[in-house]
């Protein structure tokens, strides 16, 4: 199947908006969703964005079964590592039910570790859950290196209650 | 001990750079820093930086015995969940050893929380390695949650000739 990927623009805000839904409601986490559409138009247009998007379309004679031509993203962001410089992670790559098994995942993480590369970048980061087998065994099968099982890094996370209690705390 | 804690500098990056190698060495793996002072200068301080970083300082009359008023760094830059928004993700915290126990490290972190708090960012995020026990002390203390341990979460890295190899297959069109 032919599709093409391309930067995200403002337009497809909408588009990314319902696949944010559509992987959360398959995941059963909907209330926990609350980036909106506009959100992300304003987080990822701005002068320093956020984030980054590419959006993959086919034509339309292959349109979903809801009339969508937009059928997958990843969105990633610039990072840094204070070892080697510049580095790209990636946060979210999705592809519609309908239009897995075409290569249409794997296409999408090339085009974030391509951008990444043109950026100046030497590190593509991401996250996987450790129950989640089949892809653990598909990234190492890549040549990923797993930081926190052979590195130990554990990851960590201050919000809500604890976050607000430790900014009251900066001078 | 008085400290302050403000933006770092572009003239600021040879002691970061100091410190970053100090860190490494205290985390058992200096030989993976491979960047120097004139790519931090270049990387943090352009008009879309790829980090930012505070400095903690002391007064001339408590410098080190060679003769250092910076004595702590805090690197930062800005994430994105698409559940939540707008995060903060912070690299390197580090205090060098005679300056600790004195509230430096608890200034520099509160102050990058204040810093993503008023840009809107609602996480705080950083690793910790799993064998650094004060460390994981000190960040659960102040309410933070180990996703690792409650949820499973591993971070994955593509680097090098893997790397090379995956952008190499990106569709032209």
């Amino acid at each position: 199947m032919d599709f093409t990927i391309c930067p995200a623009t403002l337009d497809d805000c909408k588009d990314i908006s319902r696949m944010i839904l559509e992987l959360a409601e398959h995941e059963k986490v909907l209330d926990q969703i609350k980036v909106t559409q506009e959100d992300l138009e304003k987080d990822g247009f701005i002068k320093n964005p956020f984030f980054h998007g590419v959006v993959v379309e086919v034509p339309d004679e292959h349109r979903s079964k809801e009339g969508h031509t937009k059928v997958g993203y990843a969105l990633y962001f610039y990072s840094y590592s204070s070892w080697k410089g510049r580095a790209v992670y990636m946060e979210d790559l999705y592809v519609m039910p309908e239009f897995r098994g075409k290569g249409i995942g794997k296409a999408l993480m090339s085009k974030v570790a391509q951008m990444g590369l043109a950026a100046g970048c030497s590190l593509l980061n991401f996250c996987v859950l450790d129950w989640n087998k089949p892809s653990l065994d598909f990234y190492l099968s890549q040549g990923c290196l797993n930081t926190t099982a052979d590195m130990g890094y554990q990851f960590m996370r201050c919000e809500g209650v604890a976050l607000e209690k430790l900014a009251k705390g900066g001078t | 001990m008085n400290f302050k804690v403000r933006a770092a500098r572009k003239e600021d990056c040879k002691d970061i750079s100091r410190m970053i190698m100090e860190l490494a060495v205290y985390e058992k793996m200096p030989e993976q820093v491979k960047i120097s002072n004139e790519e931090l200068e270049r990387d943090g301080f352009s008009p879309n930086p790829f980090f930012q970083c505070l400095i903690a300082e002391v007064s001339d009359e408590n410098m080190t015995t060679d003769g250092y008023t910076v004595v702590g760094y805090a690197l930062y830059f800005y994430t994105y969940s698409t559940w939540e928004g707008r995060s903060v993700f912070m690299e390197d915290l580090y205090v060098m050893p005679d300056f600790r126990g004195k509230g430096i490290g608890k200034g520099l972190l509160a102050k990058v929380a204040q810093v993503g708090v008023e840009k809107q960012c609602v996480r705080l995020q950083f690793s910790v390695l799993e064998w650094n026990k004060p460390s994981l002390d000190f960040y659960i203390a102040k309410g933070a949650v180990d996703l690792t341990a409650k949820e499973g979460w591993h971070n994955l890295r593509f680097y090098g000739q893997a790397l090379d190899q995956l952008a190499k297959e990106a569709p032209n069109n």
